[in-house]
């Protein structure tokens, strides 16, 4: 089943500016986890922000998981998608605690499902340990990990992460990537990830498009890894 | 075009973007009102007005604005140069003290001062008692455009200080260390170097000076001199001619168009700022001679702008003190802040509303956030002007309603209230709060209100448990600079209070103007004790910025 479709778009960031992203298609089978490489400032974030709906798109449509959130006619708000989001500087609330920042997107959970699900998502991504820290008390590779699972326990149809990777030393990031691998399949979920790390692609994604400045074209469907 | 539409509607029409098109509305009609003024038939006392009044009025508020803006430069710029460049004795106190006179509006300064420059002041006895000496009055007679420039230098001064010092600061040393490696004396540096690179900034901070001026009732009437501003309360309150007082109103704003340009002109390419921050401004130490005249120079401008203005209300103040307290003074304070509150606290809310749709670059929120805040350039007596025109309509409308629930036919209601003062107060004073809230905003992004977003909660939801929690600091100090402001301010307060209401500014006008310099002293020193909250508040900022 197609959980992303996105057709004919298009965005600027002003009236006047040549579009950011012109005329792009693409879509995504659920379960699918797809790289989304490009030379910095060819849109990858862009495309994150529309998907989600940060942003408004001039033209095109977005359908996600059947629903259409985003066309000519129609704005959905971005808390009404069902999209999740990993930021690259991860974004947790400062203010907050581990749990309070997992609990904070379970809000239209049933209340008695709400605890043991952030306790799952502790676990998942194998935190149980510091679910009453500050995020400044934690590590980088740990404060990911949390955004992970922030990011994950609403249950989104689709997961958007935006360079995941670059703020963590090499060492880290390889048994990250191992341990991320293992947490969307064991979650099933269909994710697509912003790198600028061809050894990312090789190591998660099914396959990879690549953003180029104004043009942006779907690597050929069934190949694992587009080549340069 | 519709579809566009129905989908902007969908995207971003909330009750956040309807209060925010609400207050700017409510804060752009009185200023409209005044410009239709311009397009009614003017009546005969205009005519007197334009043929012998005019060119006196524009001429004196020209020189004010012009000489107030050269002097607090040269002074301000050449403080924040010997603060931000030089160590010497008592630096570290100059720093921040050297903004005290900010905590001293300049109306208790100009009657403080006059009544020390008189015949029976502190000065004159002196003189004459200790040294037998009789002066000459001329010298002394302050109550002149020269003792008003006076006034206004030595007590708005810190503004242009306060922004020069800032930038000087955020500076790299190798600007100035390169000027004196090529052989470079430090008064060339200063002239050659400094001027120029921190021109922006003391625009910015002359530009807050010439508002002040532009704006101020107090000195001006006090001392006698003839402006614009004065004149706009003299047509209204001495000739209860409200149409010429617009029609004045109207040329002010034309004097402060051209202000804009002006400020623009000078401002032209800003972008001087090299942020890199490798290696900040390091002071180099005086020595002997040079460290001695630094501290003079600063001290006796500390001197004059703060600790003799206040030794001298301390000194009436304590003389009289249990003559004169009675509960007076006590309702007073309690009205001021009242009313002081209501306002800021009404400030902040349409700021937080504002700001936050402004942040996400929403439809028009440039122009949005622009609108809002003008009221900051707009002299109090025409704001006054422009909400008493938008509320005499506003009773006019609402007559049928008021007879309908039995308040007699076509009566004054909302004309007559504190809300009047209260929205004039709103629409003056809607950038210091703005300013202070995007600031909170700017410094945490939007990445924080963008996952909330993506985690289900809605813009307002999001607000009170991200954004609200994280701008907390920034509420603080923009509602207390936004309080001392209101507590401060006397021309909107004078024009636009409810009979017999009054706040400490307009009871020390009043005393001040009747000579009762005793009581005045003491509702002085309590507007100063207030106000030296906001100048601890730019200390923290300060301190936060540097660490
Ligand atoms: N808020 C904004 N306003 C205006 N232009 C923007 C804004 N954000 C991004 N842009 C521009 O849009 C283009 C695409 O930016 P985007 O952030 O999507 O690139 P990117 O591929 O994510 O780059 P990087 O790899 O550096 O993160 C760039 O040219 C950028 O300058
Ligand atoms: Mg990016």
């Amino acid at each position: 089943m197609k959980v992303v479709e996105i057709q004919n778009l298009t965005f600027s960031y002003s009236r006047s500016a040549s579009p950011t992203i012109d005329d792009f298609s693409f879509s995504m089978n659920t379960g699918e986890i797809v790289g989304v490489l490009g030379q910095s400032g060819s849109g990858k974030s862009t495309l994150l922000r529309l998907i989600s709906g940060l942003e408004m798109p001039k033209k095109g449509s977005i359908t996600i998981a059947g629903k259409p959130v985003v066309n000519d006619r129609l704005f959905v708000q971005p808390e009404d998608r069902g999209v999740g989001m990993v930021f690259q500087d991860y974004a947790l609330f400062p203010h907050m605690t581990v749990k309070e920042n997992i609990l904070f997107g379970l809000s239209r959970m049933a209340k008695k499902d709400r605890k043991p699900r952030v306790k799952e998502m502790l676990e998942l991504v194998q935190m149980e340990d510091f679910g009453d820290r500050y995020p400044h008390e934690l590590s980088g590779g740990q404060q990911q990990r949390v955004a992970l699972a922030r990011a994950l326990a609403p249950k989104p149809k689709v997961l958007l992460m935006d360079e995941p990777f670059s703020n963590l030393d090499a060492d880290l990031k390889e048994s990250i990537r191992e341990d991320l691998l293992l947490i969307l399949k064991k979650a099933n979920m269909t994710c697509m990830i912003v790198t600028h790390d061809r050894n990312d692609v090789e190591a998660i994604c099914n396959y990879s498009i690549t953003m180029c400045p104004l043009i942006a074209e779907q690597g050929a469907a069934g190949e694992k890894f587009q080549t340069l | 075009m519709r579809t566009n539409l129905k989908r902007f509607l969908q995207k971003d029409f909330n009750s956040w973007w309807m209060i925010s098109i609400i207050g700017a509305a409510v804060i752009l009609l009185p200023i409209l009102f005044i410009f239709f003024s311009l397009f009614q038939e003017p009546n005969e006392n205009w005519f007197q007005i334009r043929e012998y009044l005019l060119k006196t009025y524009v001429a004196n508020t020209v020189i004010l604005v012009l000489l107030t803006g050269i002097f607090t430069a040269i002074l301000g710029v050449s403080l924040a140069w010997l603060v931000a460049a030089y160590d010497f004795p008592l630096k570290r106190f100059f720093r921040w003290g050297l903004l005290l006179p900010l905590a001293i509006p300049p109306y208790i300064a100009a009657y403080t001062y006059k009544t020390m420059f008189s015949y029976t002041g502190v000065i004159q006895t002196t003189l004459r008692n200790q040294f037998n000496y009789q002066i000459d009055p001329e010298i002394l007679s302050i109550s002149s455009l020269r003792g008003a420039i006076f006034i206004f230098t030595f007590f708005l001064f810190p503004y242009v200080y306060i922004m020069t010092k800032a930038f000087l600061e955020s500076q790299s040393s190798s600007f100035f260390e390169n000027a004196r490696l090529l052989g470079r004396k430090p008064i060339s540096i200063f002239v050659k170097v400094v001027l120029p690179l921190s021109r922006p900034a003391i625009v910015a901070g002359a530009v807050l000076v010439i508002y002040e001026v532009l704006s101020d009732y107090g000195v001006t009437s006090y001392f006698g001199i003839h402006t614009i501003s004065t004149a706009i309360f003299q047509t209204w309150f001495g000739m209860y001619d409200i149409d010429s007082a617009m029609r004045l109103a109207a040329w002010l704003m034309v004097i402060i168009l051209g202000m804009f340009i002006l400020e623009r002109l000078l401002r032209q390419r800003r972008r001087y700022h090299l942020n890199n921050k490798s290696r900040p401004l390091v002071p180099m130490k005086l020595k002997g001679f040079k460290a001695a005249a630094a501290f003079a120079y600063c001290s006796i401008v500390f001197l004059i702008g703060f600790l003799i203005p206040l030794i001298q209300l301390i000194a009436w103040a304590k003389l009289t003190f249990s003559k004169v307290w009675d509960e007076t003074f006590i309702t007073l304070f309690f009205q001021t802040i009242f009313v002081a509150a209501i306002a800021t606290v009404l400030i902040l809310f349409l700021s937080v509303v504002v700001a936050n749709v402004c942040r996400r670059h929403t439809t028009g929120s440039y122009i949005l956030a622009k609108l809002t805040t003008t009221g900051y350039s707009i002299p109090g007596a025409i704001i006054a002007i422009g909400v008493l025109a938008m509320f005499i309509t506003l009773d006019k409308w609402l007559a049928p309603l008021y007879s309908y629930i039995g308040l007699g036919d076509a009566p004054l209601i909302l004309s007559l209230s504190l809300v009047m003062l209260i929205v004039g107060y709103v629409i003056r004073f809607m950038a210091t709060g703005f300013n202070a809230v995007e600031v909170g905003y700017e410094k945490i992004g939007t990445k924080f209100s963008e996952a909330s977003r993506l985690l289900g909660f809605g813009m307002t939801k999001t607000f009170f448990k991200v954004d609200l929690p994280l701008i907390k600091g920034a509420l603080v100090s923009g509602f207390i600079l936004t309080f001392v402001e209101i507590c401060k301010e006397l021309p909107l307060a004078l024009l636009l209070r409810p009979f017999n209401f009054d706040t400490l500014a307009t009871k020390t006008h009043q005393y001040a103007k009747d000579e009762l310099i005793h009581e005045a002293s003491i509702s002085s020193l309590m507007i100063i004790g207030i106000s030296i909250l906001s100048v601890v508040v730019f200390q923290m900022i300060d301190k936060k910025v540097q660490r």
